[in-house]
């Protein structure tokens, strides 16, 4: 009966600082998902607004001709607010399934290091070294590919808080042309200053977000594109790169 | 991580894999088995993802990797086959993996990609070489409700999962992977099997079914391998065991 035992285990700088990048990147994401949360709230706060803007408009006649314009164009911007968060809806569930394949590759990417760490000896065999650096070095491409898609994720991130931000702005314009018709609207200036300010509140509480969230979304943007740097530099250091 | 060779003829063997002193203290210890026989071997209950580094790097000592044409797990814990999606990664592309139909669906949490030879209720045989087959037995409810043993006829040894199992404290393992003294032994496993086990009927279909068999040695994947006189003994002890002691806490 023989019994043998293996070296102590070791520790893994490889993976535990592609993993704690890999943390921040997605730490980041989901900020910037965080920060969209509302959305959704403020796009029908916005649209009831305009509804009831349009009402307004009504009651004033002729005066209210320009506000009647500018709620049905404030309505086009809603919808367009609606498109975007249900791609970004979308763009969320397909952030967070390349989050878990992130996850569950840097988990086994820091096992196959541990392995190999016990494996460079001279009790091993040329072939188990091999079939270990192997195993790493694959989870290593698959995690390169998934950073690559995750950053494509974020790029389509950032075109939807640009879209926001497009809203947002043309959001400001609407309240201010609104707010300009109110001087003009005699006993229906109170009720469209009304409409103008709120407006103007939603767009601020609009504002606030895309801040939140393009900062979000630049930090993981540069997270990303230094993680697949570092996972590319890593595969070239395999000597598998291609 | 131990390595210790239970049996050899010929080019036919069974090896224990256990006791890892580097394992993480809040990790339950396992054994894992490994039974080969011309050029091809199969690795019973290959364990979690935790002890993968410490297993494959002991297993390498003794075989190349290429060799393992088979996995096999007895049921469906993560101490015994969350390992399974490393493992996939270091075998050959073909490596079967044999598990209860019942678990399928449920394993390929571990690993999606992973394609599964079911075993049926009654359990199956199989060609490990051109003389050496190998029986896997069912061990329904013991603990899970899918559940196999692997029995050798010719090597007469019963991997026998859960059935056996102790949890030996680490402060008392005397360096050995057998059980030396059993009255002093059920201690640790006394515990273990009142409350993982449950029915007593699969536990009396269970004595009765390996009371049949040839067995030498009766190898757990938890603690402590019985040889000799000891695997009756033990066989003898959990026949009379009161178990399923976790029903005592419901409807209080």
């Amino acid at each position: 009966m023989n019994q043998v035992s293996t070296p102590v285990r070791e520790r893994t700088p490889r993976t535990d600082r592609i993993e704690a990048r890999a943390n921040g990147l997605l730490s980041d994401c989901r900020r910037a998902f965080h920060a969209f949360g509302e959305l959704d709230e403020l796009a029908e706060n916005l649209r009831i607004l305009s509804l009831n803007a349009e009402l307004a408009a009504g009651r004033a006649g002729d005066k209210g001709r320009a506000v009647r314009a500018l709620t049905q164009y404030t309505r086009e911007l809603v919808n367009r607010l609606a498109q975007i968060q249900g791609e970004m809806n979308s763009l969320r569930g397909r952030t967070f399934a390349l989050s878990s394949t992130i996850l569950r590759g840097l988990s086994q990417m820091s096992l196959f290091e541990r392995a190999c760490g016990l494996i460079d000896d001279h009790d091993h065999d040329a072939r188990a070294k091999s079939a270990a650096d192997h195993a790493f070095h694959d989870i290593m491409r698959m995690l390169v590919d998934t950073l690559s898609d995750m950053a494509n994720c974020v790029g389509e991130l950032a075109r939807r808080a640009h879209g926001v931000e497009e809203v947002v702005s043309q959001s400001d314009s609407i309240a201010t042309n609104i707010a300009i018709e109110a001087a003009a609207a005699g006993v229906h200036e109170k009720e469209f200053r009304t409409v103008s300010d709120t407006m103007r509140h939603y767009v601020d509480d609009l504002r606030k977000m895309i801040d939140e969230a393009s900062d979000a979304v630049r930090r993981a943007s540069e997270k990303g594109e230094s993680l697949r740097r570092l996972g590319m530099d890593s595969l070239g250091e395999l000597g598998f790169n291609g | 991580m131990k390595c210790v060779t239970l049996f050899r003829q010929d080019d036919h063997s069974w090896q224990a894999f256990g006791q890892d002193r580097d394992k993480p203290d809040n990790v339950i210890d396992t054994n894992q088995y490994m039974i080969r026989a011309g050029g091809s071997a199969i690795l019973l209950d290959p364990g979690g993802m935790e002890v993968f580094p410490a297993m494959l790097a002991a297993l390498t000592r003794e075989i190349p990797v290429d060799e393992i044409k088979a996995l096999f797990l007895s049921h469906q814990d993560p101490d015994i086959g969350s390992s399974l999606p490393l493992w996939r990664r270091v075998c050959r592309p073909d490596v079967k993996i044999y598990l209860s139909w019942l678990w399928a669906g449920f394993t390929a949490h571990f690993d999606r990609d992973a394609t599964f030879t079911t075993i049926p209720d009654e359990g199956m045989e199989i060609s490990l070489s051109h003389d050496v087959r190998l029986r896997f037995i069912p061990a329904h409810y013991l603990h899970s409700s899918g559940n196999f043993n692997v029995y050798d006829p010719k090597a007469r040894i019963l991997f026998s999962g859960d059935m056996g199992a102790a949890l030996v404290p680490a402060d008392r393992a005397n360096g050995t992977m057998f059980v030396s003294d059993f009255a002093g032994h059920i201690q640790y496993m006394d515990g273990f099997h009142r409350r993982w086990l449950g029915s007593t009927r699969a536990r009396d279909a269970w004595v009765a079914q390996v009371s049949k068999l040839d067995i030498d040695m009766l190898a757990p994947q938890h603690g402590l391998i019985f040889k000799g006189d000891d695997v009756k003994r033990f066989i003898d002890w959990i026949a009379g065991l009161e178990i399923g002691s976790g029903v005592a806490s419901m409807n209080r």
